[in-house]
């Protein structure tokens, strides 16, 4: 493979890398939002009397659910959206590394392809 | 965003305080928009705290509710004492008048944290305009007066 071909391959692939970063990246502060809210909803029905009926929205329709099913629903949502916290930050963790990788592989095959061109000018 | 930069205004020549002046004016809008969404959620909170309040005493009272935008239905009110608010994720939670008013007006309070904050950040961001415009003022009329 040409030095160059070799350096357009790695600008691709360092691009590409670049490109899944900002999705994980994006994807993180989408679950963050869903956290908090989700943590606001825990604490208004940690405060709930037996008086305080609990409706789900569904469609347009209000429906009564059962208060302690509401708070186990609440609760499982919370733990599903930290364990997707915790692989996402992995993910961006992984992507991370990769990047610093491709980054010098691409300074190297950078380097290579100007001394391979200053060579062919001056023989 | 990159890390805070401490470089010298003056350092920079015009072109480069063209740039920052740029990044400037849009994080500027940005912080200005996060602020009014702010304050509009803040004035739905109020409103609602107002309904609440109308609706007290109004147990019976006779009202008409809209089936759409040009279609009303006669009825009575048969529980001013109590609401249903929407608490957030879907769920809506039934309350008596004054437990909503305190749920809408905790609500208010968690806003004006986030508004004041927002705001300290608007001011000093204008500071550094200020101060950037000054400097390429500076500039202009230096390079004005050597030409």
């Amino acid at each position: 493979m040409s030095l160059q071909t070799k350096l357009q391959n790695v600008t691709q692939e360092f691009q590409k890398l670049q490109a899944d970063m900002a999705k994980a990246v994006e994807a993180r502060e989408r679950l963050g939002t869903q956290l908090s809210e989700n943590e606001l909803v825990k604490t208004e029905f940690e405060k709930l009397e037996p008086l305080n009926d609990v409706y789900k929205l569904i469609g347009p329709v209000l429906v009564k659910q059962d208060q302690a099913e509401a708070k186990t629903n609440v609760n499982t949502r919370l733990d599903f959206i930290k364990g997707e916290i915790k692989r996402v930050e992995a993910q961006i963790k992984d992507i991370e590394t990769k990047s610093e990788l491709k980054k010098a592989e691409y300074i190297a095959a950078q380097t290579a392809f100007e001394q391979q061109q200053s060579q062919q000018v001056s023989p | 965003m990159s890390g805070p930069q401490q470089v010298n205004l003056t350092d920079l020549d015009l072109a480069q305080l063209a740039d920052v002046r740029k990044q400037l004016d849009e994080e500027l809008t940005h912080l200005t928009s996060s602020f009014q969404q702010l304050k509009a959620v803040q004035a739905k909170f109020r409103n609602c705290i107002e309904c609440v309040r109308e609706l007290k005493g109004g147990q019976s009272k006779p009202v008409l509710v809209p089936l759409t935008n040009s279609l009303y239905v006669p009825g009575k009110i048969t529980d001013a004492e109590s609401v249903i608010v929407d608490v957030g994720t879907g769920y809506y939670v039934k309350k008596t008048l004054p437990q909503a008013t305190a749920h809408y007006n905790a609500k208010i309070t968690y806003l004006n944290t986030n508004i004041s904050a927002l705001e300290e950040a608007i001011a000093k961001k204008q500071e550094n305009m200020g101060s950037l415009i000054n400097v390429m003022q500076a500039k202009v009329q230096e390079a004005g007066a050597k030409a």
